[in-house]
């Protein structure tokens, strides 16, 4: 496989609602801000992938259709991911493949959401809404009818993980985490939470949303895109001579679903306490990279959750699983720490806007890699029920 | 088999509209003043309607309904055993044709199970509610290979922590009125069931004694408790006060009428919801249509200390939906709504200047 090389990134500020903007208009704005950032025309863009969590979100089944003419694609091959919570990453490990196979040389890869439109009009609240239109992603058999949904499905990990450590995911180091998110968030521009300032002490006594999650450990919800511009390496040669950047290289990717259903056998069934996906999904990355967890200074992971983010670190093999609580006792992840972990605020201040959040994490890791000389990143993404689906990529900053 | 019926049966049971009334939005288009101007946004849904198909699925929810039993697909060759039965062919071994075979309604949970304070739309008032799974005993004792999830609830209140834990022994029940749904069944602690119950299979809902609060008897009440009681009446009394001042905290009990009995440590007393007002009463009252249990009326003072005291930013204390979900405090029913709606009210007292916020947020 060929390296690829990332050449630019646009997004658009995150909110929680955008009422003044359609998600075409959102698409278009990411799209308009990557190809200047990459310095190139859109016109030389080959292929598209579109990265859209939900039909219901964006109000319209098939949603991409309206992006072709709307983001130059026009007569131009785009294909639509749509992969849980991971719909951004695995956007990119699609176009990685399409780059990497020879059949293209340069692409757009786009990730986009709506999702405050969703209304119930008896609770007069935009929340529940919301979170029923997530829970149709569980299945109409055995489960959604039970309630099931995303912080519930999230919860049960986490739980059967402190089942199986008692201890770790302490409520302490959880809010010291919060904190330090929050502070990191006030660097990104386009944080949707840019300008608050939340506390350890306030995380501990902020409500229950599923027990034993609280709502300031949770991801927010988010309406935004972001888009980057992937290329060989024989065209990034090329717009390197008129740019005079160097890009950032994905040198490493892997991808593992669990399954759906949960027992105790882990090559067959979801084993609860563990988020097995992003093992599989890092080690399958680094190996490929030929680097270790040790070589990377910046990770940009999918923090639906906060003691999910802590279990993700742990399957990653920053901590062993079972030590999750040293990535703050041992200032692992605090400032001064061995490793940068979501210098954007992540998916709990940055924003999680489904279908581009892996990018905005993409962009926020070639930043500071940029800014702070880093020669590896990685980036994460999980999804669907019971944190199942994980994808990593390494970034490499070639001098 | 489930073939065989080529007509279609009516639904059992009384008919309730999929989608409550309340939910359904009137047509209209309505402004929104946004950062640069006014925008549009048009009342709409993403509706169809289902006649959702159950397919190979039906075997199973036929039994819960008419069996009040449960059943698993098991491979020939591995052996492995599914609840519920998820698939019919075993991928590991080739797909080789899985067999049907019951298990018992008995198990393990798998792990803790969660406790969701804030359902999602299709799901608002049955808050709280606990989900796990559990691994179900096959007739020859061993356990399935696949945790089920369902519905988890205790004899004694409201589901908490600590009710379950990893590997709580526990008995699958059955609604005495089933539809042929996951909903059919729940899960119970063994330890919670009499020998008798334990031997019935199906046990249903109704031979099951809900609401007994006997962990929270609190003996005789001491002078301190009785005396903190005394003080959580008064504040629940300038709370009342408080309210019919806030027309936000009106709305907040709007259209809400209940009688709680308000048991704690120290006795008991009642509070009245009615017509956006609240009233508070010495004793239990009647036929109270829920009952609350709390040892401490301390906790209960601390709440209502930072409700109705100048510059309390409600921060501080645990709003009362934690103390139900962390089982401090504890109702004989699955019904949050009297309670949010109560957590609601401090914030509304401060918007409306009724109880002076903080300073900091004064001053923003």
């Amino acid at each position: 496989m060929r390296d690829v090389a990332i050449l630019g990134a646009g997004m658009t500020p995150c909110r929680s609602r955008w009422v003044e903007k359609t998600f075409w208009e959102l698409a278009q704005m990411a799209v308009s801000e990557a190809v200047h950032d990459a310095g190139i025309h859109i016109q030389e863009v080959e292929a598209g992938v579109a990265g859209i969590y939900n039909d219901i979100f964006e109000f319209q089944a098939i949603p991409e259709s309206g992006f072709q003419g709307i983001i130059g694609l026009q007569n131009k091959p785009l294909m639509r991911v749509t992969n849980g919570g991971a719909t951004g990453a695995y956007s990119m490990l699609a176009a990685y493949n399409m780059i990497a196979s020879g059949q293209y040389e340069l692409m757009v890869v786009l990730g986009v959401e709506k999702a405050l439109d969703a209304y119930d009009f008896e609770a007069e609240s935009n929340t529940p809404a919301v979170v029923q239109t997530i829970g149709y992603s569980w299945d109409p058999w055995f489960e959604r009818p039970l309630g099931a949904h995303a912080s519930e499905s999230y919860a049960e990990v986490i739980q059967a993980y402190m089942d199986e450590h008692p201890g770790d995911l302490a409520p302490l180091a959880r809010a010291r985490i919060v904190e330090l998110l929050c502070q990191q968030a006030q660097n990104n521009p386009y944080a949707q939470r840019r300008g608050e300032k939340v506390t350890a002490d306030q995380v501990l006594h902020s409500r229950y949303v599923v027990y034993p999650v609280r709502v300031l450990e949770t991801c927010v919800y988010t309406e935004g895109a972001c888009a980057l511009i992937f290329a060989s390496p024989r065209m990034a040669r090329k717009i390197k001579e008129r740019t005079g950047r160097e890009p950032i290289w994905l040198t490493g990717v892997g991808a593992a679903n669990e399954p759906y259903f949960v027992g105790n056998d882990i090559t067959r069934y979801k084993v609860l306490h563990r988020i097995y996906s992003d093992y599989l999904a890092t080690k399958t990355a680094l190996e490929m990279a030929r680097i270790g967890i040790q070589d990377v200074q910046v990770i940009e992971l999918h923090d639906a959750f906060i003691p999910q983010m802590m279990i993700t670190l742990a399957e990653m093999g920053v901590v062993p699983l079972g030590r999750a609580n040293d990535l703050v006792e041992k200032g692992i992840i605090l400032p001064g720490g061995k490793l940068l972990v979501n210098p954007s605020g992540g998916l709990v201040f940055g924003g999680h806007f489904v279908g581009g959040s892996n990018m905005m994490s993409t962009w926020s890791a070639m930043r500071e890699m940029r800014a702070r000389n880093f020669e590896h990143g990685l980036i994460h993404g999980t999804g669907a029920s019971l944190s199942m689906y994980g994808v990593a990529m390494v970034l490499e900053r070639r001098a | 088999m489930a073939h065989g019926r080529k007509a279609e049966t009516p639904a059992k049971g009384k008919a309730r509209p999929v989608i409550p009334a309340a939910m359904l939005p009137l047509e209209g288009i309505t402004e929104v003043q946004a950062g640069d101007g006014i925008y549009l946004q048009r009342n709409d849904a993403m509706f169809t309607g289902m006649k959702h198909s159950q397919g190979e699925f039906s075997d199973f929810f036929l039994a819960l309904r008419d069996e009040g039993k449960l059943f698993g697909h098991r491979c020939p060759e591995c052996r492995h055993l599914i609840v519920p039965p998820f698939m019919r062919r075993c991928p590991a071994c080739n797909f080789v044709e899985m067999k049907k075979e019951y298990v018992r309604d008995t198990g393990f949970m798998a792990a803790s199970p969660v406790i969701t304070v804030f359902a999602p739309s299709r799901f608002k008032g049955q808050e709280p509610f606990g989900t796990g799974r559990v691994f179900l005993e096959a007739e020859d004792g061993k356990l399935s290979d696949t945790a089920m999830l369902v519905r988890v609830r205790t004899t004694t209140g409201t589901i908490r922590p600590g009710i379950y834990k990893k590997a709580t022994p526990v008995k699958i029940a059955f609604c005495d009125s089933r539809r042929g749904e996951m909903l059919d069944i729940f899960a119970v602690p063994q330890s919670e069931l009499t020998p008798k119950q334990l031997a019935r299979s199906p046990l249903l809902e109704s031979e099951i004694e809900w609401g007994k609060l006997s962990e929270m008897e609190f003996g005789k009440p001491t002078l301190q408790l009785q005396k903190t009681l005394r003080e959580v009446k008064a504040h629940f009394g300038k709370l009342a006060k408080l309210i019919a001042k806030s027309p936000r905290a009106t709305a907040n009990l709007a259209n809400w009428r209940r009688t709680v009995a308000v048991r704690t440590g120290g006795g008991t007393f009642s509070l009245v919801f009615g017509q956006g007002k609240l009233g508070v009463r010495d004793g239990g009252v009647q036929g109270a249509q829920l009952v609350v249990a709390i040892r401490d009326p301390a906790i209960l003072l601390a709440w209502l200390r930072e409700c109705v005291s100048p510059g309390g930013d409600g921060s501080k204390s645990p709003a009362l939906t934690d103390l139900v979900i962390e089982g401090t405090l504890v109702l004989d029913r699955p019904e949050l709504e009297t309670i949010t709606r109560l957590d609601r009210v401090p914030r509304s007292l401060r918007r409306d200047n009724v109880v002076r916020p903080p300073v900091a947020s004064a001053q923003k």
